[in-house]
């Protein structure tokens, strides 16, 4: 019988792929909120009916597009950031580890001024400690052992 | 460190005759010192210091006195016996006190003669732009402390220079003191050159910690008598306020120490003259008394953060100031261009022994930091000086003996523990005999309920028994390993292999590296004006958004911290430890209000996780 080759690759951690099915739920979760005010206001089925400006503010309608775009770019952004995320790119870290903290920042603030959400705090506090394990932050290049240096 | 195989065997090094002078002695290894271009003061006499000068007394009801008027001031005025209240401080005065009109000619003259002799310091990277924003604000806290502490005023550094300046033009000379302790120092002779300097202007110069009137510094040179001369092993520098071994450098550790024909060569910190072995800048940190509590909350949060949220250490508490001994100014020494004038001294010498007051300004601050020092062998508060009545115990050699002393002491040390191990050859078999005699006859009392009382009484002496041969058997193993390591020692000693040079050394202080910053001239710039505009962005805050000051004082905090961390390049770091810190916040909030849950989810979870491991041993 010829012998197995062994096959040695780099080990993904736990925290990764927890880290990795938050982006997933939070891809849906924006997902929802782009397509439920289209479904809404009945944008999907029949088309822009109704003109997106008055003037130089928005209509309704308008402010719902508007909001359904921007979250469409932020579910890209996300599916761009998981994409990196999953091959273990370094900037894929850094840029979920900077919209952790602005994320974690607002909750916060929104916190003190009597407006909690803690459902996202308490995810971005999961993500947060996920991303900040040694052996993640090894895997993705932010942490160093010594001697070793980025190719 | 070296391992065992890198260790050299010992260079011959030239040395002096035993019966030579002390003078001679001196002479022989005298450093040469180099400072920074910059520098403003250079090692001076103290008679002609000391007639510069007026004595003074300040007595605990916080009036002062003039004692002697500066035109009259001798050396030998100096000394004169003074009796005093407790707590009366003497102190001399280089500079007079100054109105508001002569302070402005004298700082105007100051720039004047700098710009005369040309002789300007240029920092380079900033000492502000060394640190982020954190040490920054500490630093602000201990710059507005001045307000509340005693110091030096500039003018009077300005006086200084100038005063300085003239002195030189009436005769340029350079002094060190040199003393020499050849009896009670355990074999060692101990050279010890002192310098003294006019003025420490290391604030008002080089951004430094303290400005203080009159400076003393110090290195040592340790020699041992090899059977035919003195010959240097160990150099001592001193440096601000430290002590021990990490002062030291062995005279053949090239790595460490520059030799120049045998002299060795030492740094001047720019203003504040401290000795360093290598050129370079120096990053300090000051010495800050900080409250215990500060101290407790600083470790606790320290080992919560390393060791709980495995995150690399970071002290916020660095205020950046920066030494600067780069030794690209003048040289003194021997083959330089200005030579050493030496003055031989001793506790004999009455301004060395009679005189404990201080040599310049008492500036009343209570960290004494702008206070001036006292001369070589006295502290400020009139206590003997360590460095002085205790030269080997300063730079932790008081348990090193010299080498050829080594030799006959290891073997002293073979010798004993030799001894002792013949001598436990013949008590273990002994004593173990003795033991197994009371074993047999214990168990010959077994079973016999009339001998009870007995075999309790030999069951104690047994236990006694059984504890002194253990005993003498662990002594006889760990002398055996110890003698190995002895025996390895003297074989070495025997052979002159050298021991690793920095084997004693516990934190080994080099010049740092420059930081690397991104936009070189913004970084300085942004370093100054960041504090300031911090604190108009909270005035603002306050006039113009106060519902939203709480808010708007985080996010520009936050924006503060990033645009710093770009500039220093550690934007990654930055944000790691930013979104880590909120994470903190906001798991204590989640913990408030959900404890009893997180609880029992907690409970939950261990639960769990019994339950699967003992079902899996089961299967």
């Amino acid at each position: 019988m010829q012998k197995r080759k062994k096959v040695w690759t780099k080990k993904r951690p736990i925290a990764v792929t927890i880290v990795a099915w938050g982006i997933v739920l939070l891809f849906l979760i924006r997902l929802y909120q782009v397509l439920e005010p289209l479904l809404r206001m009945h944008v999907i089925q029949n088309g822009f009916t109704a003109p997106l400006f008055l003037g130089a503010s928005l209509t309704p309608l308008g402010r719902t597009v508007f909001t359904s775009g921007a979250y469409l770019i932020l579910s890209l952004v996300g599916l761009v950031v998981l994409f990196g995320f999953l091959r273990l790119h370094r900037w894929a870290w850094v840029v979920l580890m900077a919209w952790t903290g602005v994320s974690l920042l607002i909750t916060l603030i929104n916190y003190f001024y009597s407006r909690p959400n803690f459902l996202v705090m308490a995810s971005n506090v999961i993500i947060a400690i996920a991303l900040s394990q040694s052996d993640v932050q090894r895997i993705f290049h932010i942490r160093m052992d010594q001697g070793e240096h980025i190719d | 460190m070296n391992t065992l195989t890198d260790m050299q065997a010992r260079t011959p090094r030239a040395g002096m005759p035993p019966d030579a002078s002390d003078l001679d002695l001196l002479r022989r290894f005298e450093p040469v010192v180099r400072y920074t271009q910059g520098e403003q003061f250079y090692p001076t006499d103290v008679d002609r210091y000391v007639k510069e000068c007026s004595l003074w007394a300040h007595y605990p009801d916080d009036r002062d006195e003039l004692l002697v008027k500066q035109d009259e001031m001798t050396l030998e005025k100096l000394v004169e016996p003074r009796p005093a209240v407790f707590g009366t401080v003497h102190y001399l005065r280089f500079i007079e006190s100054l109105s508001l009109s002569e302070s402005a000619e004298v700082l105007a003259n100051q720039l004047r003669l700098r710009r005369l002799l040309k002789n300007n310091f240029h920092a380079g990277i900033g000492r502000l732009a060394r640190g982020g924003l954190l040490p920054r604000v500490v630093d602000a806290l201990f710059t507005i402390s001045f307000l509340l502490r005693g110091r030096v005023p500039a003018a009077t550094a300005a006086a200084a220079e100038l005063d300085y300046f003239h002195m030189r033009a009436q005769q340029d000379k350079n002094v060190y003191y040199g003393r020499v302790v050849r009896k009670g120092q355990s074999n060692w002779v101990v050279l010890q050159y002192w310098f003294f300097y006019c003025f420490n202007s290391w604030r008002s110069g080089f951004g430094g910690v303290n400005d203080h009137e009159s400076d003393w510094e110090m290195i040592t040179v340790y020699l041992y008598n090899d059977g035919t001369q003195l010959v240097p092993e160990w150099l001592a520098y001193a440096s601000h306020d430290f002590h021990g071994g990490d002062l030291r450098r062995r005279w053949d550790d090239k790595g460490q120490l520059d030799l120049v024909d045998d002299h060795p060569v030492v740094y001047a910190g720019a203003g504040s003259h401290a000795s360093y072995f290598k050129r370079g800048e120096y990053q300090d940190e000051a010495n800050i008394d900080l409250p215990p509590w500060v101290h407790f909350l600083n470790q606790a949060w320290h080992k919560f953060w390393t060791q709980l949220l495995d995150q690399e250490p970071g002290d916020p508490f660095r205020i950046p100031f920066v030494d600067f001994a780069r030794g690209d100014g003048l040289s003194i020494g021997p083959g330089e261009s200005r030579t050493w004038a030496p003055v031989v001294i001793d506790e004999t010498t009455p301004w060395v022994g009679q005189y404990r007051g201080l040599w310049g300004l008492f500036a009343r601050d209570p960290i004494s930091g702008e206070n001036a020092p006292a001369g070589p062998m006295y502290n400020r508060d009139g206590s003997p000086r360590g460095s002085w009545y205790d030269p080997l115990g300063f730079a932790g050699l008081d348990k090193v003996p010299p080498p050829p002393d080594a030799l006959r002491l290891l073997e002293k040390n073979a010798a004993d523990i030799t001894a002792r191990q013949t001598a436990l050859n013949t008590l273990i078999p002994d004593k173990a005999a003795e033991l197994q005699s009371l074993g047999a006859r214990l168990t010959s009392m077994e079973y016999n309920p009339h001998l009870a009382k007995q075999y309790a009484a030999l069951e104690k002496k047994i236990a006694v028994s059984m504890e002194e041969v253990r005993g003498l058997r662990r002594e006889y193993s760990e002398n055996t390993a110890l003698l190995e390591g002895l025996i390895g020692r003297l074989d070495r000693q025997k052979r002159g292999v050298e021991d690793d040079p920095r084997a004693h050394i516990r934190h080994l202080v080099l010049p740092v590296k420059t930081t690397r910053m991104r936009f070189d001239r913004f970084a300085e710039t942004w370093a100054a004006v960041s504090l300031s505009l911090l604190l108009f962005g909270i005035v603002a805050l306050v006039f113009f958004a106060p519902h939203y000051l709480a808010a708007g004082l985080a996010v520009i905090t936050l924006l503060f911290i990033v645009t710093e961390s770009i500039l220093r390049g550690a934007f990654i770091q930055t944000v790691a430890q930013l979104t880590d810190i909120l994470a903190v916040i906001g798991s204590v909030i989640l913990f408030f209000h959900f404890w009893f849950w997180i609880l029992m989810a907690a409970l939950l979870a261990v639960a769990s996780f019994l339950m699967f491991q003992r079902l899996r041993e089961l299967t």
